[in-house]
């Protein structure tokens, strides 16, 4: 029997990168996708002579860059790629493990889920921009002192989800520390380091 | 032993890691952070069949597509992967194709969605081959053949046979025993998953390659790129700097390494080969399933006086491991006999995973054991305590053994003699359970070589070839040089994986960093150390055999006020370079790191929830050289043994053989709400064959877990599930023993 057949058909994932400027986000929750407000779809500029392409500035760690970036690209990707902010990791480029963590305007959100396109004006804070020159955040601190990275791939995204925490609860229970992160998966199974990392650095704040 | 009631001064403390910077700032450098000029994009095709031939392959609409630069396949890439398939060969790209998710072109692009958009315009015409799936089918006479030699995969020498294993009189063993018990289990496939896609970048310069591997061991996989590629050693270097997890699929080079290499050769470019997430989960490996069945004797009172397991293992398409199993190693069996049959079926392939051959046949074993104890009205703890090992295969004694002291321990810590009850006796919606098994891994020293340079400022530098796959092996390697040359922990550098620089190392895989690479650092500390006190002897006026070195100083063993500082001793020495390559001998004793493993489990009898309230681990791991990390291991393979019990199986649909869930959310892995407190309890003994008395971390804490969990569950219930996972449908439906 002959058969053929052509690769890959539309992922999920080419599906809603194709999407430009839809409105789709993944919000770091175990329970998964919820939808984002409509009006927040990006106000940035078509690039001449490049369809598909448009130019946006991007608000990252308090630096403005202005990019052109495809509408298929995530802000995961060009923050990896295109900024060189290697600090946010993709651990399944589709919106289930958390490595590429960041805080858009004050909230945790899965990066490989956001297009760059989305992010006009958005205020986009990054592990790298934890660190005040040599000083490092509480929160770091206490991931060092508390064993919190095994292999330290998921690292930047717990590190992340528990500062979004924090900004909003200063003092938050164990089991608030691990509803906030338990859409950060770490293979090496590292969880009670990394919640126990999150208390101390509230403690230490506190 | 002097060595072992000497005070330690670095060795045993709560450090954290020496790289802990690195990575929770992000500056940590892993292989996909690597980004080089001109460098490409690559991604990987993969056959939609279980078994076929590929009768056409037409690349010609793909290679159209503007910014795609190579497209390979086995008709022009026809590169052997000798670590992908074990005395059969296999290559990166094969013809026929074997299992859905065998490698069949990958393609090369300025930029990797247009790598992934060529992948679709790929043409293959394929034939279909008759395939089979399940392991029993596979076995059977007119089965489809998978390998040229059968089904059955090699087991002794390079002829297709089961693996065999036996001692003592089998026969003479049942015939003393007062009862008899068969029952067969069965555990699934489950995925490695560790966070880091399979990623690799390769570079050629004048005719020398270099791979950015995300490997667990530099070494081997160099000596695996020249074997394959026909290059010498010297013309191939393999780095790897941060790597983010394999937990055993990622030894060695693999296809992902090579395809990459020859995408850069054809296209004079550097190429980084991304894995997408499924890529990760059919495309590599993960554990291979088993069916187990046993019979075992006992005498009344729960002693073990035969076993006999007959098991078959599904390894899938290749064989890139054994496929044995190795659950019964922790018990005490006069006359035993396993007959393991590894089978290749068309599914993904079933190796490497943290403990390869363990927390399967753990989960088998110690969950029967727990169910005889049951039926004799024996107490768990004592089953266990009664039928633990002593020596080996009932002979050869070990280097160490106190698995004794975990049971006690252990259950003492969990209060095992207050919260035992007879299973399934709790009244209430919410049922009380609490179960144990044994685990560990074999430990050996083996070959390790490593090199210190002593600077003219007493500072050191490190360099050992091991990786840091999330072990803290840089750490530790650190720690024991520290502790070896008598300076402090912050005076010393570490350059590690890169094969260009740092000496052998075996490969972070089998829990062997540091009883291989371990006694080379301090080999090569007493080397430099050597160097050292020849430099200070004038300046001390003494001979250099009356000098010692520590915490810095350089000092009269008979009279330590008269010292200098390591820096002042050194000082016009220009560098000092100690160094050494180590085997040390092990004969007539056998290696072993134990654990048991305690668990308290809520069931709810309604929707068959389990909750885990409490987790115990008692390991006997000798001396613990680096203590924060070594319980962070401890707590990561309880959890993955976790995800092992409740919920992960990559599931092959049987009409179309794909898998269907290869990926985090349907094959779920544990999540911080599923992760339980887990208290670690090191029983710290010197190993006389360890460095500084220390064995094996990594693996044990995994061989355990699975079997602790369905034990506490039995306890709870009085339902014993003898499938994993264990998922809610299968406690409510289990009937009550």
């Amino acid at each position: 029997m002959e058969d053929e057949k052509k690769g890959n058909g539309l992922s999920r994932r080419s599906f809603l990168k194709n999407l430009g400027g839809g409105a789709i986000g993944t919000a770091v929750i175990s329970t998964g996708l919820v939808k984002s407000d409509p009006a927040e779809a990006y106000t940035s500029e078509a690039v001449k002579g490049a369809p598909g392409k448009s130019a946006v500035t991007l608000k990252v760690n308090g630096k403005s860059y202005r990019v052109e970036v495809e509408h298929r690209h995530t802000l995961a990707e060009v923050l990896r790629d295109q900024l060189g902010l290697t600090g946010t990791k993709i651990g399944c480029d589709r919106g289930e493990c958390g490595a590429c963590t960041v805080i858009i305007n004050g909230r945790n959100l899965y990066s490989c889920s956001q297009l760059a396109v989305w992010m006009e004006g958005k205020e986009i804070l990054t592990i790298e921009g934890l660190t005040k020159g040599d000083k490092l955040d509480p929160l770091q601190e206490a991931f060092i002192e508390h064993d919190g990275p095994q292999c330290g791939f998921c690292t930047s995204g717990q590190i992340m989800s528990g500062k979004a925490l924090l900004m909003k609860n200063s003092t938050p229970t164990e089991a608030q520390a691990r509803r906030a992160l338990s859409g950060n998966l770490c293979r090496c199974g590292n969880y009670n380091r990394e919640v126990a990392a999150v208390l101390a650095a509230a403690i230490k704040a506190g | 032993m002097a060595q072992s009631e000497k005070e330690f001064s670095v060795v045993g403390k709560r450090i954290p890691r020496i790289d802990a910077y690195e990575r929770v700032t992000g500056q940590a450098q892993y292989t996909g952070d690597i980004q080089l000029p001109g460098m490409l994009y690559a991604r990987v095709l993969r056959s939609p069949y279980p078994h076929a031939k590929i009768v056409g392959i037409d690349t010609s609409k793909a290679e159209k597509l503007p910014g795609v630069k190579a497209v390979i396949h086995h008709g022009n890439a026809k590169i052997p992967w000798s670590s992908g398939g074990h005395t059969h060969p296999r290559f990166i790209f094969n013809n026929p194709v074997r299992f859905v998710g065998d490698a069949v072109a990958a393609v090369a692009a300025t930029d990797r969605h247009i790598a992934e958009e060529a992948l679709g315009l790929i043409d293959v015409k394929y034939e279909k081959i008759p395939h089979v799936l399940d392991p029993n089918e596979a076995l059977k006479p007119d089965a489809p053949k998978i390998s040229t030699d059968g089904n059955l995969s090699v087991g002794k020498g390079n002829f297709s046979a089961p693996i065999e294993e036996s001692w003592g009189d089998l026969e003479q063993g049942f015939k003393e025993a007062d009862r008899v018990f068969e029952d067969t289990y069965i555990t699934k496939h489950t995925n490695n998953a560790q966070l880091e896609r399979r990623v690799s970048v390769a570079k050629w310069d004048a005719g020398k390659l270099t791979v950015f591997a995300s490997t667990q061991g530099v070494s081997n996989a160099r000596t695996d790129i020249a074997q394959d590629f026909g290059l010498p050693l010297s013309k191939v270097r393999v780095v790897s700097k941060y790597m983010g997890g394999g937990f055993g699929n990622k030894n060695q080079a693999q296809d992902y390494d090579y395809m990459a290499a020859v995408l850069a050769k054809i296209t004079s470019q550097p190429v980084k080969l991304e894995f997408t997430r499924e890529d990760d989960y059919i495309g590599m490996h993960g554990r291979w399933a088993s069916e187990q069945k046993y019979k075992i004797g006992v005498k009344k009172d729960g002693t073990i006086t035969a076993v006999q397991l007959d098991a078959v293992t599904n390894i899938g398409a290749y064989r890139k491991q054994s496929g044995n199993l190795s659950g019964t190693d922790f018990y005490q069996i006069p006359n035993f006999r396993k007959v393991i049959k590894p089978v290749h079926t068309n599914t993904v392939v079933g190796a490497n995973y943290r403990a390869p051959a363990y927390p399967q046949s753990v989960f088998g074993f110690a969950s029967f054991l727990d169910q005889i104890a049951h039926e004799l009205g024996v107490n768990p703890v004592d089953m266990f305590m009664r039928n633990r090992i002593q020596k080996y295969k009932s002979k050869t004694p070990f280097t160490s053994n106190y698995l004794e002291e975990c049971i006690i321990e252990g259950s003492k810590r969990i209060g095992w003699n207050e919260k035992w009850h007879k299973p399934g006796v709790m009244g209430g919606v919410r049922k009380h359970g609490i179960g144990m098994a044994l685990g560990g891994y074999p430990f050996r020293p083996g070959l390790g070589a490593a090199a210190i340079r002593v600077n003219s400022d007493g500072t050191a530098h490190l360099l050992v070839g091991v990786t840091d796959i999330g072990t803290g092996a840089k750490s530790t390697m650190a720690i024991i040089a520290a502790e070896a040359l008598g300076i402090p922990l912050s005076q010393i550098q570490v350059t590690n994986g890169d094969t260009d620089v740092t000496p052998y190392s075996v490969g972070e895989s089998g829990s062997r960093t540091t009883s291989f690479t371990g006694p080379a650092v301090i080999a090569a500390a007493e080397d430099v150390r050597k160097q050292i006190f020849a430099v200070a002897a004038p300046q001390l006026k003494v001979k250099a055999e009356e000098l010692d070195l520590r915490d810095g100083q350089v000092f009269v063993k008979s009279e330590p006020s008269q010292k200098i500082p390591l820096a002042r001793a050194v000082a016009r020495a220009g560098e000092l370079i100690g160094r050494a390559t180590t085997n040390p001998p092990f004969k007539d004793v056998e290696g072993k790191s134990f654990s048991a493993h305690f668990a308290e489990v809520e069931v709810d009898s309604w929707t068959g929830h389990v909750k885990i309230t409490r987790y115990v681990a008692a390991h006997d791991s000798g001396i613990i050289l680096n203590r924060m990390p070594a319980e962070s291991q401890i707590m990561g393979g309880v959890v993955q043994g976790i995800g092992m019990a409740f919920t992960e199986e990559l599931i092959t649909d049987k009409l179309t053989a794909t898998p269907i869930n290869p990926n985090y959310r349907d094959a779920k892995v544990p999540t911080h709400l599923e992760a339980p407190n887990v208290e670690v309890i090191f029983i710290e003994h010197y190993d006389p064959y360890g460095p500084f008395g220390g064995k094996v971390v990594g693996e044990p804490p995994i061989t355990a877990a699975v079997a602790t969990i369905a034990n506490a569950i039995f306890n709870a219930t009085g339902k014993r599930i003898k499938e994993l996972p264990i998922t809610p449908d299968k406690i409510l439906q289990a009937p009550q023993v």
